[in-house]
C-alpha cells in the first residue's frame, strides 16, 4: 500500500491485461475475454486491446462500456503486464493471486497454471508437466531451478511480468539481439533504458515475450493457482510449423546445454510425437504432402540424444516423420494406438530386431518390444484394407497382412499352409472373439503369399448369407481369422482408412430376420478406432417409419416413467444391499442367532484363494473326519476352492450369516474389522508371516493415527482367541506390536509350513528329483535350475523415470536382462505380492513364468532351487527347506529408514545380500560353490525364526482346538 | 514494497469485525482473537469482537477491553434438527424448529445492522467455520470477508469442517491459511482465493532462559492429539542414557490417568515429573533447557514459539507445515518425522548431550522467532487489507 505514497512512482493500474487480437477475431470470444478481465477481484486491473482485429471485433464498444478499464490500441499502464488471447478467460482471482505473489516475493515474473480445451468436447485439461512445476509456491533466481518454464510451453499463458522488464526485453528483441540476463533486481534499481511507450503489438520477431522475460528476470515466482482457462485446443498436425518456429527461436536464445537438451526432448514429446500420432486420421494425399514438408521443416531439430530417450515405438514414429516416410508414420501411429501390434515385416539381425528390411539402422531397433518372443497364437499383425467395393451384389474386401521375420519364406521349412476366413460379429452381444453367438464366418479363398505379407480378398454375399436379427445387432465388426500351418493367430481387426471405404456406393440390401421393417441396408464404414465395420441401417421408407415409431415408443412419457421407476427400484435394491445396511443387520440381528455347532469359516488373504495355513488346517480337519462343516470365503471367484466346502462370497449375506453362526473362525489376515465376533465363536488367527518390517503399534503410520482409528484396530485384534507363532521372534515382534496377551499365543508353528518340513525330509532321503507335479504343469524341464523371485509389497509403486512415456518395469529386477544371461540354464518364476500385480516384459518362451496367480506359495517353494527375495516374509518360510537364497535389496537402507525393521538383515541373513543386479547375477552364477559357506548361517536363521515349525503344526492345531478335550464338540 | 518493513501504525482507520464461535471461551482461537483485537485497537482501528454466543467457561477479560464485544445469542443456540417421518406431525417439534429459524433470522439481522453501521473499508475476519451460517444470511455489502483457518490443511481435511469450508469459503474475499504450504494445499484442492498469515508471538520475554537446569519440558493438554504417549515412549529410550536429566510435563487433560499408568509401566517414574496445568509458562521455560513437542497434529503452535522466544531449543515432530515454518530444522531446533519415536529420541539425545549446541540453537531460535512478532504480523494484516482494496 505504500507504493502509492512511497518514493516509487505510482502506476495507474496494478495489472494490465494485454489482449492481442489478430485480424478476424471473433467478437463473442473477445467479449468473453474482456468480461473475465473486468470481473477480476483485483480492481486495479485494466484490459488493453491491441492488434489489427481489435477494432473489427467490437473493441471500441467494449471500451465505451467501461472507459476507465478497457482501452483500445494504447500502451499498458499497469505495474505488471499479463498477455491474453481472445477466447481465453482469467479466473476470478487470477490477477489478485499473481499480484499478491509478486508483492510478497518481489518477483519480476509470476507464473501459474493454465488449461486448454480438448480437441473434442467441452472439457479442459492442463498438460501433465504442470503438476510438478506448480505443485508448491516457490521463488526462483534462475530458470534452471524449474527448467519446464523454458523447455515446455509453460509461458504461453498464465503469467504476468513486470512492465519495465517487458519493455526492456521487447526493446532488445526489436534490436535483433537476444535479451541479456540482468543480474540486479529491477526492484529499486533503474531498469535498463525502456523504449518509448508505444501501443503493444503482437509479439514480434525474436522469442515470445514470456520465454524471453523468464530468461531476463532476476526473480521468478511460481504459484499453484489456476490463472487462465479456455485456451484453444492445439492441432498437432497443422500446428507443427508454428511449433517448429518457436522451437528454433527458443534454441537460439538458450545457452545452457542442459536446458537445450531438455527443450529438444520436450519438443519431440509435445509436438512431433502428437503430430505423428495424428497421421492416423489423414488422407493419403494430405499425408504425403505433410510428410514431405515436415521432413524439411524438422531438419536439425531431431537430436539423437533426445530421440534415444523415447520409448522404441515413439522413437521410430519421430524418426520416420523426420525422414518424410508418410506410410511408415501411419503404421507407427497405428502401433502406438494399439500396443502389441506388429505393423511391419520385422527383420532379425543377429540378436537384434529391426523395424523393416529397409529401416534397419540403430534408430529402428525394436528388440525391446519383445515381438520376437511371441508365439503365433499371440501375434497381433497389422491387417490393412486396400480395397472395399460392391461388385455384383457382393461386398468385396481386399487387404494385406504384414508378416514379420519372413515367417512365410518357406525356403528351409517347405511351403507354409495358410488358411483364412473373415468373421463378422455383432457388437455388444458379448460374443466377442470367442463363442459363435451370432458370428458369421466367410471363407477367404483368394490368398497370395509373399515372404513378408499375405494379400487376401474376400467376397461377402451379405444380402444372401448374413441374416441379422435386426434389433440389438446393428453394428458388426469384421475380423480376419488367419491360420499358419494349422496354428491360429488372434483375430485381426481390419485397419481401414476413410478414403478406401466408399459411402453409399458400397451399400448392400439387408434381409433381417425380423423383416425389413427393422432395417434394410448394409453400410460398410470406418469406426472411430480406424477399423472396418458394417452398420445395419433403415434407409428405405418402411424401415425409416418403423425406426421413428420405435424411437417414439421408447421415449414417450409412459416409457420415461417406467424407466424412472426401474431406476428407483434398482437404487432401493442397492441401498438394501449396501455395506452399511449389512453391518446394521449383522450387529442387531445376525449376532443373536444361535451357534451352528461344528461350523468353521475359513478365509485366506481376504478371500483371495484357497491357500496358506487355513488351507492346511482345513485339510487336516477334513482328513480326520470330525464331522465339521467347512465354509470358505472367496473374494471374486469360487474357482480353485474345495468341493466339499460351502462357498460364500466375501461380504455377501450368506457370508455374514455363516460368520454369525459359526463355532470357529479361521483366518490368516483378519475378517472385516467392522464385524464383531459372536459370543459363541472361537477365532483362530494363523497369521501370514513373521515380521521383518515393523508392524502394528510399532508402525510409524499407526502411531500418527488418531485415537478412534487406533481403538478400531485394537478392537479388531481383540477378537483373536488364538494366535499362531513360529518362534520367540514372533512373540517379541508381532505379538507385542499387536498387543496380543501371552495366553492367546499358540507356540505351534504355521500349518502351511508342514509341507516344507516334509519336503526337506524328502530331499534328504531321496533327493530333489523327481520334482513335484506342479513342475510339469508349469512346463519346467528337469535340467533347469528353478529360481523363484518373490519381492515384498511396496506401498507405493516404484516411480517411472524421465518425462517421456517410456513404461518402466514395475519390478526392481530387470527380468529381460536376467533371461538374457540365465535363459539357457535357469527358469525364473516371478511372484508379485498378493496385493500387487506386475506386468512382465516379454522374454523368450520358457525362461520366465509369472506365477502371481498361483495362490499357494508353499507349493512353489517346494520346487524352487534358489530363492531371490528382498524383505518378504517368504524368507522365513523358505529357510525351513535349507536351500540357497539371495537377498536382492536395491533399496534396503531407504526401506529400513521408512518402514523400520526388527533386525539387521545384513547381519543375520541366511544368504548373500546384494544391492545391484550385476552383483546378483555374479552371486547366482557362483551359488553352488558358495553354498557351503552359507549353510551354517542359514540353519541358524531357520532355527531362530522357525523354532516351532516341526512339521506337525496342522495336527497340533486340530488337537489343541478342535477336539472334545479342547472344548470343541465334534 | 512494504513486505519487509512493517508499518507501526495503520495507514488508515478501519472498522474490523472479528467473528468466532464464542466471545470468551477458554481456548486458542479466542485467545488469538483478543490478542489481535488489542493489537488492531492499538494500531487505531475500531474493533468489534462478535461471537455466536457467550460461553460458560470464560476466559478472564478486563472490564473495559477498549473494543466492543457482542454475542448474537446469550447462550448456545439450538442445533438444527431436520424433522423426518412422524416427527413432522409433532406440533411441539415444529414450534421449536420455527423458533430456531426465527432466532437465526434475528441474529443475522443483528449482524446486518452492525455491518451497515461500518464505514468504508470495513473488514470482517471470520476466525471459525460455524459463524458463517449467520454471515451467509446477513447483508455483507460494503464489508470484505476474510475467512481464517487455525489448523493445518490435513487436519481440516480429516474432519467435518472440511465440507463447510468447501461450501462457504470459495466466495469470500480471502481464505487465509496459517502457512504458505497449507495455502498451496487448499489451492490444489480447488480454492483459488487463498493466502497465508502466521500467528503472532504474544511477547518476547526480557530475560531468556539461562538453560542451566537439566530439564526437558513439554507443555500441552494431556489429550491424544498432543501425543504424550509417544513422548513417554521416546523418553523411555532417552532416560537410560541421560540419568541426570528430567522430563517435566505441564498440562492436564482427559488422558492423565492412562498416561501416568503408562509412565509407571515404562519405569520412568523417577525421571518424569507431572507438573499439572500452569499459567506461568515463562517460569516453566525458564527452568528448562530443552523443549519437546510430540503432537500428532498442530496448526501454528504457540508453545513452540514461546519456547523459542525464551531461547529454549526445541525438538519436535514435524507434524504440520506450521511446525516446519517456525522451526528451521538443524538451525534453530531439531525436527523428527511424525510418529518416528526413535528419531525424536535421537534429537533429544543430541540436544541433551551437547551444551554448545543447546546454546547456539537457543539463541538463534530467540532471534529467528521474532519474524513472527506482533509488529511484523500486524504489518502483514495491513498489507492484506490493502490488497483486498486494490
Amino acid at each position: 500500500m505504500s507504493t502509492r505514497t512511497g518514493a516509487a512512482p505510482a502506476e495507474l493500474f496494478d495489472v494490465s491485461v494485454v489482449v492481442d487480437c489478430p485480424a478476424g477475431t471473433d467478437p463473442a470470444a473477445l467479449r468473453a475475454t474482456v468480461a473475465s478481465v473486468t470481473a477480476q477481484t483485483l480492481v486495479g486491473t485494466e484490459a488493453v486491446l491491441v492488434g489489427d482485429g481489435a477494432a473489427q471485433a467490437g473493441g471500441a464498444d467494449l471500451a465505451a462500456d467501461q472507459p476507465h478499464r478497457v482501452r483500445v490500441a494504447d500502451a499498458p499502464r499497469g505495474t505488471y503486464v499479463l498477455p491474453l488471447t481472445p477466447g481465453e478467460r482469467l479466473e476470478r482471482d487470477a490477477c489478485r493471486n499473481l499480484y499478491a505473489a509478486a508483492r510478497r516475493t518481489g518477483a519480476d515474473l509470476v507464473a501459474g497454471r493454465w488449461t486448454r480445451k480438448a480437441a473434442t468436447g467441452t472439457k479442459e485439461h492442463a498438460p501433465a508437466w504442470q503438476a510438478g512445476l506448480y505443485r508448491r509456491s516457490r521463488v526462483l533466481t534462475d530458470v534452471a531451478e524449474a527448467p519446464e518454464l523454458v523447455t515446455r510451453d509453460a509461458l504461453e499463458a498464465g503469467y504476468c511480468v513486470r512492465r519495465t522488464l517487458l519493455d526492456a526485453v521487447r526493446g532488445a528483441g526489436d534490436a535483433g539481439a537476444a535479451p541479456a540476463r540482468t543480474d540486479t533486481p529491477h526492484r529499486g534499481a533503474a531498469p535498463p533504458a525502456p523504449p518509448p511507450r508505444a501501443a503493444y503489438g503482437p509479439s514480434r520477431r525474436g522469442c515470445p515475450d514470456g520465454f524471453a522475460s523468464a530468461l531476463a528476470a532476476a526473480r521468478i515466482a511460481l504459484v499453484p493457482n489456476l490463472i487462465t482457462t479456455g485456451r484453444a485446443a492445439t492441432d498437432p498436425l497443422r500446428g507443427l510449423p508454428e511449433a517448429v518456429g518457436a522451437q528454433r527461436r527458443a534454441l537460439a536464445a538458450l545457452d545452457d546445454p542442459e536446458l537445450r537438451g531438455r527443450r529438444a526432448h520436450a519438443f519431440l514429446v509435445d509436438h512431433v510425437l502428437p503430430c505423428a500420432r495424428a497421421f492416423l486420421g489423414t488422407t493419403r494425399r494430405e499425408r504425403t504432402e505433410r510428410a514431405a514438408a515436415y521432413a524439411q521443416l524438422l531438419d536439425g531439430l531431431v537430436r539423437d540424444d533426445a530421440l534415444h530417450d523415447l520409448a522404441p515405438l515413439e522413437r521410430i514414429a519421430v524418426r520416420l516423420l523426420a525422414d518424410g516416410d508418410a506410410d511408415g508414420v501411419l503404421a507407427a501411429a497405428y502401433a502406438l494406438e494399439h500396443p502389441g501390434t506388429v505393423v511391419t515385416p520385422l527383420v532379425r539381425d543377429g540378436g537384434r530386431v529391426h523395424w523393416s528390411p529397409l529401416r534397419d539402422g540403430a534408430d529402428y531397433d525394436v528388440t525391446e518390444l519383445g515381438h520376437q518372443h511371441r508365439a503365433l497364437g499371440s501375434l497381433h499383425l497389422l491387417n490393412r484394407v486396400t480395397r472395399c467395393a460392391r461388385e455384383g451384389g457382393k461386398l468385396v474386401v481386399e487387404g494385406e497382412v504384414a508378416v514379420p521375420f519372413a515367417l512365410l519364406d518357406g525356403t528351409d521349412t517347405g511351403p507354409r499352409l495358410v488358411t483364412a476366413g473373415l468373421a463378422l460379429t455383432p457388437r455388444g452381444t458379448g460374443s466377442g472373439e470367442r463363442g459363435d453367438g451370432g458370428r458369421a464366418t466367410f471363407p477367404v479363398d483368394d490368398l497370395r503369399l509373399k515372404p513378408d505379407a499375405v494379400a487376401w480378398r474376400a467376397d461377402l454375399p451379405l444380402t444372401r448369407d448374413l441374416r441379422p436379427r435386426g434389433i440389438g445387432d446393428r453394428v458388426w465388426d469384421a475380423r480376419l481369422l488367419l491360420g499358419i500351418d494349422g496354428e491360429r493367430l488372434p483375430a485381426l481387426r481390419l485397419f481401414a482408412e476413410k478414403e478406401t471405404v466408399p459411402g453409399r456406393e458400397a451399400a448392400l440390401p439387408a434381409r433381417p430376420r425380423l423383416t425389413r421393417l427393422t432395417a434394410d441396408t448394409w453400410q460398410p464404414y470406418v469406426t472411430a478406432g480406424h477399423h472396418l465395420a458394417l452398420a445395419l441401417l433403415p434407409r428405405r421408407r418402411p424401415a425409416r417409419l418403423t425406426d421413428r415409431a420405435t424411437r417414439y415408443v421408447l421415449t414417450f412419457r409412459p416409457a420415461r416413467a417406467v424407466k424412472r421407476t426401474w431406476r428407483r427400484l434398482r437404487k432401493t435394491y442397492e441401498r438394501l444391499n449396501s455395506q452399511r445396511v449389512k453391518l446394521r443387520v449383522y450387529r442387531k440381528l445376525l449376532l443373536r442367532l444361535p451357534v451352528s455347532r461344528g461350523t468353521v469359516v475359513f478365509e485366506s488373504h481376504m478371500g483371495k484363494g484357497y491357500s496358506d495355513s487355513p488351507r492346511a488346517v482345513h485339510e487336516e480337519l477334513m482328513a480326520r473326519r470330525r464331522g465339521v462343516r467347512a465354509v470358505w470365503s472367496y473374494a471374486t471367484s469360487p474357482a480353485g476352492f474345495p468341493k466339499d466346502a460351502k462357498l460364500v462370497r466375501r461380504w455377501s449375506w450368506r457370508y455374514l450369516w455363516a460368520l454369525a453362526r459359526a463355532e470357529w473362525w479361521v483366518d490368516n489376515q483378519g475378517f472385516p474389522h467392522a464385524l464383531d465376533k459372536p459370543k459363541h465363536t472361537t477365532y483362530l488367527q494363523t497369521w501370514h508371516g513373521s515380521a521383518y518390517k515393523r508392524m502394528g503399534n510399532d508402525e510409524i503410520r499407526h502411531k500418527t493415527q488418531n485415537a478412534p482409528q487406533r481403538a478400531k484396530l485394537a478392537r479388531a485384534i481383540d477378537r483373536f482367541d488364538h494366535f499362531l507363532v513360529r518362534s520367540e521372534h514372533d512373540v517379541n515382534t508381532l505379538a507385542r506390536a499387536y498387543r496380543i496377551p501371552e495366553d492367546r499365543l499358540l507356540r505351534i508353528g504355521y500349518p502351511r509350513n508342514d509341507r516344507l518340513v516334509a519336503a526337506r525330509a524328502r530331499d534328504e532321503r531321496e533327493g530333489r528329483f523327481p520334482r513335484p507335479a506342479l513342475a510339469a504343469d508349469l512346463g519346467i524341464p528337469d535340467h533347469r535350475t528353478v529360481v523363484l523371485y518373490a519381492p515384498t509389497f511396496r506401498g507405493s509403486p516404484t516411480s517411472g523415470t524421465g518425462t517421456s512415456t517410456r513404461a518402466g518395469s514395475q519390478l526392481p529386477l530387470d527380468v529381460q536382462a536376467f533371461a538374457e544371461e540365465f535363459g539357457d540354464t535357469h527358469i525364473l518364476l516371478v511372484r508379485a505380492h498378493y496385493t500387487q500385480t506386475a506386468t512382465l516384459p516379454l522374454t523368450p518362451p520358457g525362461t520366465v513364468i509369472d506365477v502371481s496367480a498361483h495362490h499357494d506359495v508353499s507349493e512353489l517353494l517346494c520346487l524352487t532351487d534358489v530363492l531371490i527375495t528382498d524383505y518378504s516374509s517368504i524368507m522365513f518360510d523358505y529357510a525351513l527347506l535349507d536351500r540357497p537364497l539371495i537377498h536382492f535389496t536395491p533399496d534396503l537402507d531407504t526401506y529400513v529408514r521408512e518402514r523400520g525393521s526388527y533386525f539387521d538383515l545384513r547381519e543375520r541373513a541366511g544368504g548373500p545380500v546384494v544391492d545391484t543386479q550385476h552383483e546378483l547375477h555374479r552371486t547366482l552364477a557362483g551359488i553352488k560353490q558358495a553354498d557351503g559357506d552359507w549353510q551354517k548361517a542359514r540353519r541358524e536363521f531357520a532355527a531362530t525364526f522357525g523354532t516351532y515349525d516341526d512339521g506337525g503344526a496342522a495336527r497340533a492345531v486340530v488337537d489343541a482346538l478342535f477336539t472334545r478335550k479342547a472344548g470343541g464338540r465334534p | 514494497m512494504t513486505a519487509t518493513s512493517a508499518p507501526t501504525a495503520a495507514t488508515r482507520t478501519r472498522d474490523l469485525f472479528l467473528i468466532g464461535n464464542t466471545t470468551d471461551e477458554l481456548g486458542g482461537v479466542t485467545a488469538w482473537t483478543h490478542q489481535m483485537a488489542r493489537l488492531f485497537t492499538a494500531a487505531g482501528h475500531r474493533v468489534h469482537v462478535i461471537g455466536v454466543y457467550e460461553h460458560e467457561l470464560k476466559m478472564p477479560l478486563p472490564a473495559d477491553p477498549g473494543y466492543r464485544i457482542t454475542a448474537l445469542y446469550p447462550s448456545h443456540p439450538p442445533s438444527p434438527r431436520t424433522l423426518r417421518g412422524t416427527a413432522r406431525l409433532n406440533p411441539a417439534a415444529r414450534r421449536r424448529e420455527a423458533r430456531r429459524i426465527d432466532g437465526r433470522r434475528q441474529a443475522s439481522a443483528l449482524l446486518s445492522s452492525l455491518f451497515r453501521e461500518a464505514g468504508p473499508g470495513a473488514v470482517a475476519i471470520v476466525t471459525q467455520v460455524w459463524p458463517m451460517e449467520w454471515i451467509r444470511a446477513a447483508d455483507t455489502a460494503g464489508v470484505r470477508l476474510i475467512g481464517m483457518s487455525h489448523e493445518s490443511y490435513a487436519y481440516t481435511r480429516a474432519c467435518h469442517r472440511y465440507r463447510s469450508v468447501k461450501r462457504d469459503y470459495p466466495h469470500v474475499d480471502r481464505w487465509v491459511a496459517l502457512t504458505q504450504e497449507d495455502a498451496d494445499d487448499w489451492i490444489a484442492d480447488g480454492l483459488n482465493n487463498v493466502g497465508a498469515m502466521p500467528n503472532a508471538l504474544a511477547h518476547l520475554p526480557a530475560v531468556p532462559s539461562p538453560r542451566t537446569e537439566n530439564v526437558v519440558c513439554s507443555i500441552g493438554r494431556l489429550a491424544d492429539q498432543k501425543g504424550v504417549d509417544m513422548l513417554l515412549d521416546t523418553w523411555a529410550e532417552v532416560a537410560p542414557d541421560r540419568p541426570d536429566w528430567r522430563l517435566h510435563l505441564y498440562g492436564a487433560g482427559p488422558d492423565e490417568a492412562e498416561l501416568k499408568a503408562r509412565c509407571a509401566r515404562l519405569g520412568l517414574d523417577r525421571s518424569v515429573e507431572w507438573r499439572g496445568r500452569t499459567d506461568d509458562v515463562q517460569g516453566a521455560l525458564a527452568g528448562s533447557s530443552v523443549f519437546v513437542q510430540s503432537s500428532r497434529g498442530e496448526g501454528f503452535p504457540l508453545a513452540l514459539m514461546e519456547a523459542m522466544a525464551n531461547a529454549v531449543p526445541c525438538a519436535a515432530f514435524d507434524c504440520a507445515p506450521g511446525v516446519r515454518e517456525i522451526v528451521r530444522d538443524g538451525e534453530d531446533g531439531l525436527l523428527a518425522p511424525v510418529g518416528d519415536v526413535d528419531a525424536l529420541a535421537d534429537r533429544l539425545l543430541r540436544l541433551t548431550g551437547n551444551r554448545r549446541m543447546r546454546d547456539t540453537m537457543g539463541e538463534r531460535a530467540r532471534e529467528n522467532v521474532q519474524r513472527f512478532s506482533q509488529e511484523k504480523v500486524l504489518g502483514m494484516w495491513e498489507d492484506l487489507f490493502a490488497l483486498l482494496e486494490r
